[in-house]
């Protein structure tokens, strides 16, 4: 049996690229983009494609240098609006760039991983929710470090009760990000797929079109009940983010 | 009768350049086995030392490597780290984890020991002293030769497993627990077997000893 694991083992690790980038996230391929900013996210490049996860079904690609300068100024104006003190408290430390993400085969914007303080993000995401997709991922990583404030019960319960949502984000056909003109309790087709979807579209959308929202939710007792459930909660991890 | 041949000038130079090239091949054989050939030793009497008291003396198999330790940076952390050289605990550890010209680590205690060496729990074990809280500093930066605590991939939960940085890891500054930094040998740890592009290394080489140097 040891004779087996030890087989295991050495087949196993004969695929890690031993680096110190590997050594402290857990992601092959990487070379520092950025190091020091104000906010202290620290920003990585894939510089070869990489799998990694269960099963290695996360994958995604290198960047073009000249693609990923230009995306550059648009993810930093975006991620400086989180103070550092707010970014520990949601365990967000490292931005690693790649293009073309895939979970399980299916694209993906970004990928936060709490465990390891880190968001991946995809620099070839559709450009015409690129920013708020940026916000989106942001929120995946503030519900997973602060369960306690964003139970989904409690709000699922704002919902109408005839509502169901799918019973996950990749097994619903619900994938549309537009703004819907009439929202009935739901701000895009993917907001109906899980309620953590639901909450990081309401908060993303919050941080990109905040005026927008506020005069949506006038006329829409359910969403501005969720609405209202994200801003209060969000205040009792940082009052000025919102 | 058999007529006696004379080797000419040339098939004598011929032979002569063959006999020398077999030498010549047979001490080169030798002589490259040994990693340590040209790596210089530390004379432990000819050294002197500012804080005698902060100086721990890691012994491997090319030499000594000398380390400085810095308690004003990481208080708790260097003294469970003189714990466990005073008490012995890191003679005959592996250097299991190491990436070429970057960092070598060591220090599992119970399963990565020359006695007890267990590859698929190597990296988990425990020194029986408890968990660490990590001593931060943002201001230390890991230039080639610091000595920093391993940690799981939470905050304070340093133990006894330590890295030492054959290069300058900017990216490990605010993220691991300084501990001191290496003065003398540092190339004696570059000859430290590597894993051949794995980070694990199977069959790796160990620490001799570890004691400080006002140890008796």
């Amino acid at each position: 049996m040891k004779i087996l694991l030890l087989f295991i083992l050495i087949f196993q690790i004969s695929y890690v690229k031993a680096d110190e980038i590997y050594n402290l996230i857990k992601i092959p391929n990487l070379e520092i983009y950025k190091l020091k900013n104000d906010n202290n996210i620290r920003y990585l490049n894939a510089k070869g494609n990489f799998n990694i996860g269960v099963n290695k079904n996360i994958t995604c690609n290198k960047t073009n240098k000249k693609n990923l300068n230009t995306k550059f100024q648009i993810i930093e104006k975006n991620l400086n609006r989180y103070n550092s003190n707010f970014l520990n408290k949601i365990k967000l430390k490292y931005v690693v760039f790649c293009e073309n993400l895939f979970i399980s085969e299916i694209n993906t914007g970004g990928i936060p991983d709490n465990k390891n303080r880190t968001l991946i993000l995809d620099i070839n995401f559709n450009q015409k929710y690129f920013e708020r997709m940026i916000h989106h991922e942001v929120f995946h990583m503030i519900q997973n470090s602060h369960i306690k404030y964003f139970n989904e019960e409690e709000f699922s319960s704002f919902n109408q009760t005839s509502f169901n949502y799918a019973d996950c984000s990749t097994c619903s056909d619900r994938l549309n990000l537009d703004l819907y003109e009439n929202t009935s309790g739901f701000l895009t087709e993917y907001s109906k797929s899980i309620p953590s979807e639901d909450m990081a579209e309401i908060f993303s959308f919050l941080m990109t079109d905040k005026e927008i929202i506020e005069k949506k939710i006038n006329n829409d007792k359910v969403l501005y009940n969720k609405v209202n459930f994200i801003k209060l909660n969000l205040a009792k991890i940082d009052k000025n983010i919102l | 009768m058999i007529k006696k041949i004379k080797a000419s000038k040339s098939e004598k130079i011929l032979f002569l350049f063959l006999i020398s090239i077999s030498i010549f091949t047979l001490i080169s054989f030798f002589l490259l086995k040994n990693k340590c050939l040209f790596v210089e030793k530390n004379n432990l009497s000819k050294l002197k030392f500012n804080k005698p008291n902060n100086i721990a003396v890691m012994n491997v198999e090319c030499g000594n490597v000398i380390i400085e330790l810095y308690p004003d940076i990481s208080p708790k952390s260097v003294e469970r780290f003189k714990i466990l050289i005073e008490k012995k605990m890191y003679d005959g550890s592996a250097f299991y984890k190491v990436a070429e010209n970057t960092f070598v680590q060591a220090g599992d205690i119970e399963y990565g020991n020359i006695n007890n060496l267990d590859y698929s729990k190597i990296g988990s074990g425990e020194s029986g002293l408890g968990l660490l809280k990590s001593e931060l500093s943002d201001d230390f930066v890991f230039t080639k030769g610091s000595v920093g605590f391993a940690r799981a991939s939470e905050f304070d939960t340093e133990d006894s497993e330590f890295f030492i940085t054959l290069k300058e890891i900017p990216i490990y500054q605010g993220e691991y627990t300084p501990i001191g930094k290496v003065i003398h040998g540092l190339d004696i740890l570059t000859k430290i077997k590597t894993g051949n592009k794995a980070i694990y290394v199977l069959r790796p080489d160990y620490i001799n000893t570890f004691k400080m140097l006002n140890s008796n």
